[in-house]
């Protein structure tokens, strides 16, 4: 029998060792993502920055040119973009805070067994599913001096003798759209608690009482301790909604009356839209950015430092 | 026989089943089951319409229905548009180098799109135009800008003073004539204000740009103007005198609800109509709802009173038809509008809206004889178009600036000087 002699041959050499496939591979995968995002995330944001730096105001066309930093300079002397930052604050910080607060015990209270829990954590949600725009209208309505209900009980019961018109009064307009923003924000925080609450096993709380400790007590070091990623993420999210959340405000006093309720993202708009200056806008956008961005890094410390206390 | 002929063969047999069923039909008929089709040019006219409520929807397409029946040539598609984002929108497809062929839109938005080299001149053709010479010459002013005649005045309208008669005769008070002055407009806004009965003498507007504009019109009454040699001079003294007296209804009379400093079209026109307020001023858009509202024996209407130097001014506006450079059917686009401006379409469409007709003889029809109108055919002689039409940069800054200036006057955070000199200069920066 004859045998063919082979001669071992080297295998062809690969163009790319396994381990660079490998990664390509890995970045391939990642592409579409990245594609995605590219598109719907940083293009806009680098467009954004790039009007920035433009005289664009879209009704007069022949006047587009590029002014560097001009924008930015005529923001910092813009006496009503401080007055909208200033508003932005306010409006943000007692939103979120009473919104915890009030979300925390709303989330306590259908933590416990009653009956009906379920139909009340149901009925909880409501104000979240209703549009922030149908929320705005039903809210100017109660608010409406001649003709609505709350200022109707007020006189019924002997507390008012003349109507407040509560959104016309600077005084009373940026507090009556807080309120409201309040109403609609209350069950986002009960029902992310209430999650949190379920998530912590009973053994903890019993050994708790074993060793004496008191509701008080148990609350302190057991609950609040357990629940802080919970609250971290979403007082951080719902903040970052409310800087940016300019519906109500649209709807119900359109920033006025005198800019009391105007905040910077419903101003962004106003400048757009109104003024059709697309250059200033953006200036705008790209502020609020920096300022999330900041606020961001912030968060996204104070997270990991969350993760390694809770893990 | 190849299987190309058969196949033709089975599609001639089909042909022929096919037009048997047809003529079946067709006998059934009176008419012809298969009509010629319309002759529309290739292009349909892209329209649109702003709209600010939804009675002209339906107006419109049946308008546009009966423009259809009326000719075969032209075909037009509307496009309705929500009013608060109709500007925006013409603005951006304008940048996009698409506009529609035609738009309806408002007077004060025209100086804006011809500064944007937008706009059709229609000049020469209007100038040819049957009723050309019929229309009222203020009508042409609202539509010029920079000399062209660059759009039809498609409906017109003015401000008028909106009165309960009823009210009048229950608290005994005297119904003032047609010169009436600001003092008795006063001593008739306290008469009427009850604020125990959340009844108040006068709707003043606070919201939206014609917060500003109404204002404009008292400060008129005492001889202030808004430019004078090409100058702003709306913080002349007798412009701050008239503001004063005009902030202080609601800041020391109190004949306003309190809700005036943010109450917009829609507070003032319903406060009328629920019976907060017993006078307002409003251009006559809004009396065929009143109609409706507080029942047309129950109200009239006033030319504004007469101030302390003798003058009056109400300003006019119109809706317009403008037609853009770029409209891909230019031809047909101006058949449709010179079809709306014939005498039925223009009276059906102003008619229905409250608005004015644009020609004498369409005025002498009625509704407009009657006292619902009375007030605004009366005060045709004081009307002047709107000085804030000046300046094409002042169309969106009267909104976005000169509304919250006001407002602060409204609320106290500023003295009527301290507001119009904000004003002023607000205007002045913006001359472009």
């Amino acid at each position: 029998m004859n045998r063919d002699a082979s001669v071992a041959v080297p295998a062809p050499r690969v163009f790319l060792s396994r381990a660079t496939r490998e990664t390509l591979a890995n970045y391939a995968y990642l592409l579409p993502a990245a594609v995605c995002l590219g598109g719907t995330v940083v293009f806009p944001i680098l467009k954004a920055i790039h009007m920035s730096l433009y005289q664009n105001v879209l009704s007069r066309p022949q006047d587009y040119h590029f002014i560097g930093f001009g924008n930015y300079v005529r923001m910092i002397h813009d006496p009503t973009f401080w007055l909208t930052l200033q508003n932005s604050f306010v409006w943000v910080f007692f939103s979120v805070s009473v919104q915890f607060v009030l979300g925390f015990l709303g989330a306590l209270l259908l933590n416990a067994s009653f009956k009906g829990r379920a139909f009340f954590r149901t009925l909880n949600l409501l104000p979240w599913i209703i549009p922030g725009v149908v929320v705005g209208l039903v809210w100017e309505y109660l608010y409406q001096p001649n003709y609505g209900p709350i200022n109707d009980i007020l006189r019924r019961l002997g507390l008012l003798t003349v109507p407040i018109a509560w959104l016309s009064q600077p005084t009373f307009a940026m507090a009556s759209v807080i309120f409201a923003n309040i109403w609609r924000g209350i069950p986002f925080f009960t029902i992310m608690i209430l999650a949190g609450l379920q998530s912590i096993p009973d053994e903890v709380y019993e050994a708790a009482t074993v060793d004496g400790a008191s509701v008080t007590q148990r609350f302190w070091s057991v609950t609040l301790p357990m629940l802080r990623p919970i609250i971290v993420v979403a007082t951080a999210t719902r903040i970052i909604w409310t800087f940016n959340y300019a519906d109500l405000i649209f709807v119900m006093t359109s920033g006025g009356p005198a800019n009391a309720t105007q905040i910077t993202s419903s101003y962004t708009l106003l400048t757009a839209y109104t003024d059709l200056d697309f250059g200033y806008a953006a200036t705008l956008s790209v502020i609020l950015l920096v300022i999330m961005l900041v606020f961001t890094a912030c968060y996204l410390k104070l997270t990991k430092g969350v993760e390694s206390v809770s893990g | 026989m190849d299987d190309k002929q058969r196949m033709s063969r089975r599609r001639f047999l089909q042909t022929v089943a096919a037009s048997g069923a047809i003529a079946a039909v067709d006998l059934t008929q009176e008419g012809p089951f298969l009509s010629p089709r319309k002759a529309f040019g290739a292009a349909p006219v892209r329209f649109q319409f702003s709209v600010p409520e939804p009675l002209r929807i339906s107006l419109v397409e049946s308008l546009i229905d009966r423009f259809h029946k009326a000719q075969s040539e032209v075909e037009v598609k509307v496009e309705f548009v929500p009013q608060a984002q109709a500007r925006q929108k013409l603005v951006t497809s304008i940048a996009a180098g698409n506009p529609p062929d035609l738009s309806m839109m408002w007077d004060n938005w025209l100086g804006e799109f011809d500064g944007m080299g937008a706009l059709e001149d229609l000049t020469g053709q209007i100038k040819g135009w049957k009723h050309y010479a019929a229309t009222t010459p203020t009508a042409w002013q609202t539509v010029t800008v920079k000399g062209k005649i660059v759009s039809f005045p498609w409906a017109l309208t003015n401000d008028a003073v909106f009165v309960r008669t009823d009210r009048v005769k229950e608290y005994g008070l005297k119904m003032p004539k047609e010169d009436w002055t600001w003092d008795e407009f006063l001593t008739l806004a306290k008469g009427f204000t009850k604020p125990e009965k959340n009844q108040y003498g006068f709707g003043m507007r606070g919201g939206g740009t014609w917060a500003v504009l109404y204002a404009t019109e008292f400060l008129y009454g005492n001889g202030a103007q808004v430019l004078k040699d090409g100058k702003v001079v709306i913080n002349s003294k007798e412009a701050v005198e008239a503001f004063e007296w005009y902030i202080d209804l609601l800041r020391k009379h109190k004949v306003t609800p309190p809700s005036a400093p943010t109450d917009a079209y829609r507070q003032i026109v319903e406060g009328f109509g629920r019976g907060v307020t017993s006078m307002y001023l409003h251009n006559s858009g809004s009396v065929e709802e009143q109609k409706k509202f507080v029942g047309e024996p129950n109200f009239a209407t006033l030319p504004i009173p007469v101030g302390p130097a003798k003058k009056r001014a109400s300003f006019y506006f119109s809706e317009t038809l403008t037609m853009f450079k770029a409209a891909k059917n230019k031809e047909g686009a101006w058949k449709f509008m010179a079809w709306l401006m014939d005498d039925e379409p223009h009276f059906d469409y102003a008619k229905t809206l409250g608005l004015l007709p644009t020609r004498q003889n369409l005025l002498e029809r009625p509704p407009y004889t009657g006292a619902a109108y009375a007030g605004f055919v009366k005060s045709f002689p004081f009307s002047i178009v709107s000085p804030y039409l000046a300046y094409p940069g002042w169309g969106g800054k009267l909104d976005s600036e000169g509304v919250p200036i006001f407002q602060q006057a409204f609320v106290g955070q500023l003295t009527p000087k301290q507001c119009l000199d904000k004003f002023a200069e607000m205007l002045t920066k913006n001359m472009a």
